[in-house]
């Protein structure tokens, strides 16, 4: 009965090499490339008509090395997730510390003096706090890269990605957009932040962050980089679940979430600067000068360093 | 306008609705030819699909009208179309579902033919070579006198769910990403390999997938924005699948 | 002039084209696919329910095997079919089944153990065989008498069209998308290629071949109502009697599904009466058990069909707007079973209807199915009066359907016909003699005269709207050509469908692009089919009997004695408005399943003078060999083996039926 049997086992050439060797012609079910040769022919994956590089073909015939296709695309995949992830968590956490002023002058000042070290080495280093930024810095320029490479790359792209979302009227098309907006304003106003809190980690302090936001008049500035850090941090986490699907939640469930963690931190960081601006502008008339607790300064005295 | 909302607010007026069809016209063979709108103005009937709706102003209003229907029962994806603003199967669009007014434009991305017509069946043959979308058989020779090989019936179902996929071109329209690059697999692809990675009959494994889709013009460009899972007529999973997908390859991606 | 040359032409990318391409490719041949839209969008796509195999691995299923699957074939055609055709058939279909599965297509399988289904409104628990568990599942349809019909769900065609179609593509099949055949390049004796147009740019190419075939699929859109696609609109047909050589074999046999949708005239399967779905009247009774007490809503298509027009017409039909309907009725199923194997049948529902048929009954109506008339063949496929011609599926009459085709056995002829008649052509092209020259002169005089009647349509100032003839010709055929068929309005309906093709002569268009152009289309294709109507309406007006599928009011009964032969048409001269008729007997004496009764429907008919004779001998040799096995008994009665393509030889095995392993 072997008449009825069909070759199963063996498969042909892929059709895009069959079309770049016309000469050849079809090879005939007699020249079909076993099953293993055909696994490895996966590097002979390219659009009709493309030509297939001698490398490709010596690899083929076994004269070289089977090449495989880079793994970095993966990485660069995990790196842009996880750059992005630990973002998020440290703008919340931020968000959680510089909010700490609501809760009076005192416990911002505990929180900036922990960070410099001061409950651990029972003095200030604020250059801890540079190396915190760095790091921050750091990442964030590794999100930006992987990030651009997602970015519209021409004017006739934009225009195109544009129009598209516009007459979708599709939800989460548009909310990206609304990431690239955001993220292209971050990618300045995170930057300048970021640089003033790498040189001048000393600022933070209640009065002098205040007299930033308010003496300084960069209350604008931070308004701009609250909004577009919340709205690009919280449509970005929400577009990590659904990228990768974890949590296992419906899209409906995690926008809603999305909503409220986003409307919860902005909230929280309208009323912290404003705060911030009402400190400052009754800190108007001694801009410069720090705010120390008052338990804090008697120990300072005592030891005889100040900021 | 809910469709109850237009039903009943046709029976109070005891008339039908005269519907404006706003059609994109465009001839690319004719060198003359401009792309732009043009109205062609209809009674609405009961149960009236924009299949009935195409088919009567090529009839008796326009017959250079150009639009592609083929099984007209929303199983052969030959009518996906942009309805205002959506791409949909308009064989199975009841006007009643709709607005007075109604925009209707070809799908984006593929080949524009002339009006309504596009070529997704060259991109798509296009596709299965390019991310060889047929069974690769395991080792050995079927015999097909033979009692054939087992399958656990749940895994059958699963795959024959993946398997509904039309190739109507819906997702790829719907997609930011293969709006911007050209080169972009699209959901179409990655519902394909998801269907053959889940057939056990399949001798393929993660390392030749990646082959296919392991880089930003596969899995790794997706952006999830999902207008894919959204607009997809066949309800497919492909939010879920494509995650799936992303996993996978990115585990390839630290092995 | 453009030419492209080829092994193999097939025009038509469905099912039985593409299987066919594939069997040339496998054979060394190369092969064309000339398809009017994507192949994956062919009408094969829509076949849902299921196709047959006597596969045998559910519990209704056991004891089948090719012999009941071959009795079912043959009662349902009425005595119509092939005899050994239909062996062929039986044969490969278990074949073809497996060799899809085991290119991926992912038919539904059998879970060992209890599960209830709904038979004749009584749940029932049956149990499946733990050895059967994973093996191909079959399910209940019309005609049968064992559960055969394997299936995907119930998007079994487009599963199964997938699958063959990434094939194609694994095999390096070409598939030239979006090309129509205009004609056939034929000398009168062998045919070498097809005038073919590209749709998107206007192009005539000659295409010449060493073997063309017509797998384009049937002709439903000579109705208004019909389940067909809308390019089913008899091309293949057409163009096998434009050449006034070729023969359609049995035009007059045209299916009427029980169940498509009103007004949509969409189709939901087979599969809804199968899995237990109930008809129902104007008063939510139950019908079909007091006209079919035996097969009830599973007698074949024709006579459930017949039976609902009947009580229709005696007033039981419910009124609508778009005349009357009846209701099927699968609530009963419960909305499990509706939304895993029926939800092909759930969204048709849900998107034409804005119902849940897990809750609300289906309005239908008996709707045109299905043609089981075609280009008459041979048993390998190939035309008898035109060689170098082959056809298969629908577009065919390779004759195994008869006068009424069975469900689900179309979608398996697709297959298992191009798994046949591919072979078959492979090996005509491997004859030395078969590749003779092209004869490229002739080509030629074939372009040219497809550009004039091109020219004579967009310059000519014809007067006569395509659009309009072509709906005043489906009109016709539903009127006079329908379920019932009455002699004077058979008469009528040809006549006007002569004035039609008079008419069809001077149509104009009033854009005048040669490239892609809708209205051109159906200029030039109206014309080829309103001979293809006449061709049915005129073959129906003579056949004076009842013989499956085509019912004469006026000859209720079915007639051996005059009628046991097959309808061929042809159009000699051009210039004729009618086709010429002859006839083919079919002879009882070789018979292994002489004419008798259905086992449904109507119980009296007229014998044909050779079957008794006939029975006796049959009778004496199944009491003769009693005791042998069954393959020894048919090979007795009815020998076929030197017929099937000696890689498609081979017995099928069963869970019943082990093979040995010597084979």
């Amino acid at each position: 009965m072997t008449g009825s049997r069909i070759n199963q086992g063996i498969q042909r050439f892929p059709v895009a090499l069959i079309r770049d060797f016309p000469d050849k012609g079809f090879p005939d079910a007699d020249q079909c490339l076993s099953k293993k040769q055909v696994l490895s022919s996966a590097v002979f994956l390219c659009p009709l008509g493309a030509t297939v590089s001698h490398e490709t073909i010596f690899i083929h015939a076994g004269l070289a090395d089977k090449s495989r296709k880079s793994r970095w695309p993966a990485r660069l995949d995990l790196l842009q997730s996880c750059t992005g992830l630990f973002l998020a968590i440290f703008m919340w956490l931020h968000m959680f510390f510089v909010a700490s002023i609501l809760l009076g002058e005192s416990a911002m000042w505990s929180i900036a003096k922990f960070f410099e070290g001061y409950f651990i080495f029972g003095k200030a280093y604020p250059w801890l706090v540079s190396c915190v930024v760095g790091f921050v810095v750091l990442v964030l320029v590794a999100h930006a890269l992987m990030a651009l490479r997602k970015f519209p790359v021409s004017y006739q792209q934009w225009r195109t990605i544009r129009a598209h979302t516009k007459v979708m009227r599709h939800g989460d098309s548009t909310l990206w957009i609304w990431q690239v907006y955001t993220g292209f304003l971050m990618f300045f106003l995170a930057s300048a932040h970021l640089y003033q809190m790498f040189v001048w980690p000393q600022d933070i302090n209640p009065y002098l962050s205040a007299d930033r936001i308010w003496s300084d008049g960069l209350w604008p500035f931070y308004l701009a980089l609250l909004l577009a850090v919340e709205l690009h941090g919280g449509i970005g986490l929400y577009r990590l679940a659904v990228k990768w699907g974890w949590p296992n939640a419906s899209r409906e469930a995690l926008r809603k979430v999305k909503w409220i963690l986003t409307g919860f931190f902005l909230v929280l960081g309208l009323v912290t600067l404003a705060a911030y601006m009402k400190i400052g502008y009754e800190h108007r008339t001694s801009v410069g000068e720090p705010y120390t607790p008052t338990w804090a300064l008697e120990k300072n005295e005592h030891r005889g360093d100040g900021q | 306008m809910s469709a109850i909302d237009n039903n009943t607010a046709r029976q109070n007026a005891g008339q039908n609705r005269q519907l404006s069809i706003n059609i994109l016209r465009y001839d690319p063979s004719d060198p003359a030819s401009r792309p732009r709108m043009q109205e062609y103005r209809i009674e609405e009937s009961d149960s009236m699909t924009l299949f009935i709706v195409l088919n009567e102003i090529r009839e008796h209003q326009d017959p250079t009208l150009q639009f592609d229907f083929v099984c007209r029962a929303g199983i052969c994806g030959s009518s996906a179309m942009m309805v205002n603003g959506r791409p949909q199967l308009a064989c199975r669009t009841l006007t009643r579902d709709l607005p007075n007014v109604i925009t209707l434009a070809p799908l984006p991305f593929f080949e524009l033919i002339g009006d309504l017509s596009v070529n997704t069946g060259k991109w798509m043959r296009g596709m299965s070579e390019r991310l060889q979308v047929w069974l690769h058989a395991k080792e050995g020779e079927t015999d097909i006198c033979r009692i054939e090989e087992r399958m656990d019936p749940d895994i059958a179902e699963q795959i024959y769910e993946l398997d509904r996929c039309i190739e109507c071109g819906c997702c790829v329209a719907a997609c930011g990403t293969a709006q911007m690059r050209k080169d972009f697999v699209g959901a179409v692809g990655f519902g394909k390999i998801a269907r053959f990675r889940l057939d056990p009959r399949d001798a393929r494994t993660d390392d030749d997938y990646y082959e296919l889709i392991g880089d930003d013009t596969g899995v790794f460009g997706c952006m999830s924005l999902l207008a894919c899972h959204d607009v997809c007529p066949k309800s497919l999973p492909l939010q879920t699948q494509i995650a799936f997908l992303r996993r996978k390859m990115a585990a390839q991606g630290l092995g | 002039m453009k030419t492209i040359m080829t092994d193999v032409l097939v025009v038509g990318g469905g099912l039985a084209g593409l299987r066919i391409a594939i069997a040339a490719r496998k054979r060394g041949h190369e092969a064309i696919v000339l398809s009017l839209v994507p192949p994956k969008r062919s009408h094969s796509s829509a076949a849902q329910g299921g196709m047959q195999a006597s596969l045998g691995n559910v519990t209704k299923g056991t004891g089948d095997n090719e012999d009941v699957h071959f009795e079912d074939t043959v009662r349902g055609s009425d005595w119509g079919a092939d005899q050994i055709v239909a062996r062929m058939f039986v044969d490969t279909a278990p074949k073809a089944v497996r060799e899809l599965a085991s290119w991926g297509t992912p038919w539904s399988r059998v879970r060992g153990g209890d599960h209830e289904v709904i038979i004749n409104e009584q749940k029932v628990t049956l149990t499946e065989r733990m050895e059967a568990h994973g093996l191909i599942a079959q399910r209940d349809f019309g005609g049968t008498k064992k559960w055969r019909t394997c299936y995907a769900a119930d998007g079994t065609g487009h599963a199964m069209l997938f699958t063959t179609s990434n094939q194609a593509v694994c095999h390096g099949v070409e598939v030239h998308e979006r090309t129509e055949a205009l004609a056939l390049i034929h000398d009168g004796e062998r045919c070498y290629g097809a005038v073919v147009r590209n749709l998107i740019t206007g192009e005539l190419v000659a295409y010449l071949a060493k073997a063309t075939a017509i797998a384009a699929g049937g002709a439903g859109r000579l109705y208004s109502a019909t389940t067909s696609a809308v390019i089913c609109e008899g091309m293949g047909h057409g163009l096998a009697l434009e050449t006034g050589v070729a023969r359609l074999g049995n035009m007059e046999a045209v299916q009427f599904h029980p169940t498509g949708i009103v007004p949509a005239g969409i189709l939901v399967t087979e599969g809804c009466r199968g899995d237990g779905g109930l008809l129902r009247d104007v008063d939510g009774e139950r019908f079909m058990p007091h006209y079919e007490p035996e097969k009830k809503e599973l007698a074949s298509r024709d006579v459930v069909s017949r039976r609902m027009e009947e009580h229709i017409r005696s007033g039981k039909g419910v009124q609508s707007r778009f005349g009357p309907h009846l209701w099927l009725d699968i609530t009963l199923l419960g909305r499990h079973h509706i939304e895993h194997n029926l939800r092909e049948v759930k969204e048709i529902c849900e998107y034409f209807l804005g119902i849940d048929p897990a809750e609300k009954w289906i309005p239908v109506r008996p709707t045109q199915h299905y043609t089981m008339g075609g280009v008459r063949t041979d048993h390998t496929g190939q035309s008898p009066s035109l060689k170098g011609l082959f056809a298969a599926g629908e577009a065919a009459c390779w004759d195994l359907h008869g006068f009424n085709r069975l469900g689900g056995n179309s979608v398996a002829e697709t297959v298992v016909a191009g798994m046949i008649v591919g072979e078959f052509i492979a090996d005509f092209c491997d004859k030395p003699e078969n590749s003779a020259p092209f004869p490229l002169t002739l080509a030629r005089e074939f372009v040219q005269r497809e550009e004039a009647k091109l020219a004579a349509i967009l310059d000519g100032g014809g007067s006569e709207n395509a659009f309009k003839l072509y709906s005043e010709m489906q009109e016709v055929m539903t009127r006079h050509v329908g379920i019932f068929r009455q002699g004077d309005a058979l008469l009528a309906g040809v006549a006007h469908l002569q004035r039609l093709l008079e008419r069809s002569a001077d149509i104009g268009t009033s854009g005048k692009s040669r490239a892609a152009n809708p209205e051109l289309v159906m200029a030039y294709r109206v014309r080829r089919m309103i001979k293809v109507a006449l061709a049915t309406a005129h073959g129906a007006y003579l056949r004076t009997e009842s013989r499956g599928a085509h019912f004469r009011e006026d000859f209720p009964h079915r007639n051996d004695q005059e009628w046991l032969k097959r309808t061929l048409a042809f159009w000699p001269d051009e210039t004729a408005s009618l086709p010429s008729f002859e006839y083919e007997p079919l002879d009882v004496t070789k018979m292994e399943l002489p004419p008798g009764w259905r086992g449904y429907g109507a119980k009296d008919y007229i014998d044909h003078p050779d079957t008794p004779r006939r029975q006796q001998e049959v009778d004496a040799i199944r009491s003769q060999m009693e005791g042998r096995d069954r393959f020894a008994v048919q090979e007795a009665l009815m020998p076929y083996a030197d017929k099937l393509p000696a890689s498609l030889a081979g017995r099928n095995e069963r869970l019943d039926e082990p093979l040995e392993t010597s084979q």
